[in-house]
């Protein structure tokens, strides 16, 4: 293995190794000092953004256009074969220079932002975990392994929104957010058996399957389904605003920066297979305006600095996904980094919004032009009061898919429970019956104790 | 045919029946004696697949009874995974649950899933089948009348199986497994009866009902470790696919894709249920559906993909079922989904034993289930490309139901009147320390569990796509 290789598994490696060190020792009963915690996550990342720009420095000195690190096959049965690789190139390394060093920032702004907080060991286990789960998608080297790191990304976005665990309204939030999450992944999870079922790999380390026609056009769709329902956009757009209701640390690399990427990131992964299906790439580009439109409209009509920010984020990651369905590579790019960084210094400051916006009136000597006044003049009255209905129920977008979905699964169940129960009353009760169990009063639990 | 070193079947059936005598007769030691058997057990079966996999995957017979007792890659996992499971279980127990009778009929049930595992003789597995059956029929583990009916008829059907195989065979030794290899004895009606067993004894639609009653109404940790020795499963791999394989042949794909539909109906069924034990019954089912269905996919990866995830569904619900029998414990009462509790303030490592178990039943990434979730997928892509893709469906399905009781149980506002209700104590930790270790150790290098299984599904694969060559070889 080349040195470059080396570097490689190890800027991967490093966060999961910490998540397991610090996860098992809370397991065995030790408590982490918050100075340990903030110092080990600040060393790490300031050494893991050294190496990779290490790594890109000599990848370009070096005329290189990709590293490759084969790490064997993760379990072998029969002719089929779950190959570990990762790889580092041009797409791949600004996406983990932007990881590494956003969670060193965010990690150096937690210490001071949880100080005392209850959960503040739990906060930065689920930050490592999630830089790994984060590390794991940009290097991957074929469509399995980014699974791997798109259901770890998933699963600390989950935990994390319901950080705050003893209010009811984060824990409902987060169960939301997590229905989608699996919903969309049924996506990405798919695709990739498909990759395997039609080019017989699902690997790009050394190219991607090729696909075409049809092939194409249903695996680019699932991408599609996948990146859409990690990005928010139309029309699952309705969790990201409910995903607020985390700290504002998380909130700010999640889905300012890194989580609300992933799915561009996919598709730009994906782009050569998108661009052999026009229908395909014409439902990237028909997804990503139709959610710039809905996150423009929404942003202007919400109550609260997060969730404006949260839509004026999706707006942007719509146009992004236009700009992907249309062939471009580097401006996404481009426009991805940018927009994180700005985006997370605007979530961060998002608690000092209101002290920020006064600075900025007495230094400009005034009150600021507001934008978007125009529209009343373009748009007869009917019309504005139209959009603005649509605005403040987020674009109908919750309701239809809670009509269409939700509601008649949860039908079904109960339907499908009340079929399972018929003449269970027929039966008696067993030795640990709970229907047979004294009732308690609504409302009260009977005293727990420790039964030795 | 090699022999193995020493009788270690018979020992691992024998070790824990003694030790369910002495339970039986000593109250105060029936944990201990529970411990020493299921760990005598497991010592022996730890034996058995260290000789296994030293002989290259061949079968290996007992020295002093041929013909009674086999062990090889299919059964010698199963073997050690169900004795350190009962072990674990014994070990963890709340006090109240480790009475003689509890830990003894236990003890009993360990002592008849090894003779069934091990047996290499159909009439000996029948009998084992039955025995393990019995104190869910009889008692002392009885719940409603459902999970009675269930297993009666499992057990009518497979001696009914028995029964014709017997009228038809003819030979010395009717009821050998070697012998009876290919020959197809008694027809559709063996085969018919064998597949009933087979469907009621794993809860696939319409005989699910059973299970989540068990669930419910019965002891919930003997029930957990009953419903986890996948005898239906171990059935169709031991006994259906080689002895009938033109009959598998044609009859697969319609038992797959009820497979694949009672996978999807479990976890449909699992999204509204409220009370806790019945939504795990319910993924229980679920997953052991898609074992059938990777089973009966015919291809080497779904097939190794089931027999690898027969040992994650037993580990991780194993896991599940314990830590909401101690929260239940502590709690008092059952759990339904009517209030948020937030009992995870009191115990925080018992929430996370509990979300990592469960988000390891339904293919968390670097845990073990990821890998037999892969293959599963895969294998069931490749036999049936339109309604494979429900297994996906399926299991994010189940991962929503999981959550929303992990989230309803250990988060949210606390409830008022909860007090002294404590984390996991030091024996509860150990064993489900070393459940998750497991899971996420076996899922970070699944390579030597994975070939080992690959053995055992490449034989069964064989006799599947090959049906006749196999008939002449035998």
């Amino acid at each position: 293995m080349t040195p470059l290789q080396m570097t490689l598994l190890a800027v991967v490696l490093a966060p999961g190794a910490i998540f397991a060190l610090f996860s098992v020792l809370w397991l065995l009963g030790w408590h982490p000092t918050e100075r340990s915690l903030t110092r080990t996550t600040g060393i790490v990342y300031a050494a893991l953004t050294v190496a990779v720009a290490w790594l890109a420095w000599m990848l370009r000195d070096s005329g290189l256009a990709s590293i490759s690190v084969p790490l064997g096959d993760w379990f072998t049965v029969h002719d089929y074969r779950f190959p570990l690789v990762l790889l580092g190139d041009s797409l791949s390394l600004p996406f983990l220079a932007l990881t590494v060093i956003l969670v060193g920032l965010i990690g150096q702004f937690s210490a001071t932002y949880l100080h005392r907080d209850p959960g503040f060991a739990r906060f930065y286990i689920l930050l490592h975990l999630f830089a790994f789960g984060a590390m794991l998608i940009f290097s991957a080297g074929s469509f399995d392994l980014i699974i791997g790191g798109w259901e770890m990304v998933g699963l600390t976005s989950v935990l994390l929104i319901s950080f705050f665990h003893y209010r009811q309204g984060p824990v409902d939030s987060a169960l939301r957010v997590f229905i989608v999450y699996r919903a969309c992944d049924i996506g990405v999870i798919t695709a990739a058996f498909l990759m395997h079922h039609f080019a017989h790999s699902s690997s790009f380390a050394a190219g991607m399957p090729h696909l075409a026609g049809g092939n194409a056009t249903i695996v680019g769709l699932l991408l599609l389904l996948s990146a859409a329902g990690k990005s928010a956009q139309v029309p699952f757009s309705g969790w990201l605003p409910r995903a607020m209701e985390g700290p504002t640390p998380s909130s700010a690399i999640f889905y300012g920066a890194i989580s609300v990427h992933a799915g561009a990131y996919l598709l730009l992964r994906a782009q050569p297979i998108l661009m052999e299906s026009t229908a395909a790439s014409a439902a990237v580009i028909a997804t990503g305006i139709l959610t710039a439109v809905q996150g423009t409209i929404v942003g202007r009509s919400c109550a609260d600095a997060k969730t404006s920010l949260a839509y004026a984020s999706l707006a942007q990651v719509g146009v992004v996904f236009a700009e992907i369905g249309m062939g471009w590579t580097v401006i996404p790019i481009m426009h991805i980094m940018g927009h994180a960084m700005v985006r997370t210094l605007q979530f961060l400051r998002a608690p000092s919004m209101l002290h920020d916006y006064h600075q900025v009136h007495a230094a400009a000597g005034g009150h600021l032009v507001k934008t978007g006044e125009h529209l009343k003049t373009i748009f007869p009255q009917g019309l504005q009061l139209w959009i603005y209905r649509l605005a403040i129920d987020r674009g109908h977008l919750d309701t239809i898919l809670e009509r269409a979905f939700v509601v008649p699964l949860l039908a079904l169940s109960r339907l499908l429970g009340r079929l399972d129960r018929i003449g269970l009353s027929a039966g008696s009760g067993g030795t640990d019956n709970p229907r047979t169990a004294p009732a308690l009063p609504a409302g009260v639990e009977r005293e727990g104790a420790i039964d030795g | 045919m090699a022999d193995l070193s020493l009788p270690l079947i018979s020992a691992s059936i024998g070790i824990p029946a003694a030790a369910a005598a002495v339970a039986f007769t000593n109250d105060a030691r029936a944990r201990m004696a529970g411990i020493a058997g299921a760990a005598g057990a497991a010592l022996c079966s730890m034996e058995i697949l260290r000789e296994v996999q030293t002989a290259n995957g061949a079968r290996l017979v007992e020295p002093w009874g041929p013909g009674l007792f086999a062990a090889d890659p299919l059964n010698a996992t199963f073997l050690l995974v169900y004795a350190l499971l009962t072990m674990g279980i014994v070990i963890l127990a709340p006090k109240r649950d480790t009475s003689a009778k509890i830990t003894g009929t236990t003890l009993l049930v360990l002592a008849g899933t090894m003779a069934a595992y091990g047996a290499d003789n159909l009439a000996l597995l029948a009998v084992a089948w039955v025995l393990t059956a019995l104190p869910f029929i009889v008692g002392p583990f009885t719940g409603t009348w459902r999970p009675r009916a269930g297993l009666a008829a499992s057990c009518l059907a497979l001696l009914g199986a028995i029964g014709i195989i017997a009228g038809a065979a003819r030979t010395a030794d009717p009821f050998s497994l070697a012998a009876l290899q290919g020959h197809n004895y008694g027809g559709s009606a063996a085969f018919g009866l064998l597949i009933v067993a087979i469907v009621c004894r794993t809860g696939i639609f319409p005989a699910h009902a059973w299970i989540e009653d068990a669930a419910e109404a019965g002891p919930v940790l003997p029930v957990c470790l009953f419903i986890n020795g996948h005898f239906g499963a171990f059935l169709l791999a031991r006994v259906v696919i080689p002895d009938y394989p033109l009959s598998a042949q044609g009859a697969f794909p319609i038992l797959s894709d009820l497979a694949l539909f009672t996978a999807v109906y479990a976890a449909v069924r699992a999204v509204a249920e409220s009370h806790a034990r019945r939504t795990l019954a319910l993924l229980v089912i679920s997953q052991s559906a898609c074992i059938l269905a990777g089973l009966e996919s015919a291809t080497q990866e779904g097939i190794t993909g089931a027999l690898i995830h027969c040992v994650v569904v037993a580990v991780a619900t194993t896991g599940l079922f314990s830590v909401l029998r101690l929260m239940e414990v502590r709690f008092g009462r059952s759990f339904t989904s009517d209030h948020y509790l937030g009992l995870a303030e009191y115990t925080p490592r018992l929430a996370v034993f509990f979300v990592v178990c469960g988000l390891a039943l339904v293919g968390l990434p670097g845990t073990f289930s990821f890998c037999s979730e892969d293959l599963l997928i895969h294998g069931t892509l490749a036999s049936h490309p339109q309604v494979g893709l429900l297994l996906p469906l399926a299991t994010a399905m189940n991962a929503v139901s999981l959550f929303r009781m992990f989230s309803k149980i250990f988060l949210g506002t606390q409830r008022t009147g909860v007090h002294g209700v404590g984390d996991a104590i030091a024996r509860e930790r150990w064993v489900l320390t070393a459940i998750v270790v497991f899971i996420v150790a076996a899922g970070m290098m699944p390579n030597a569990i994975v070939s080992l299984r690959a053995n055992a599904a490449q034989e069964i694969s064989q006799v599947l796509l090959h049906p006749v060559a196999k008939v002449w070889n035998h």
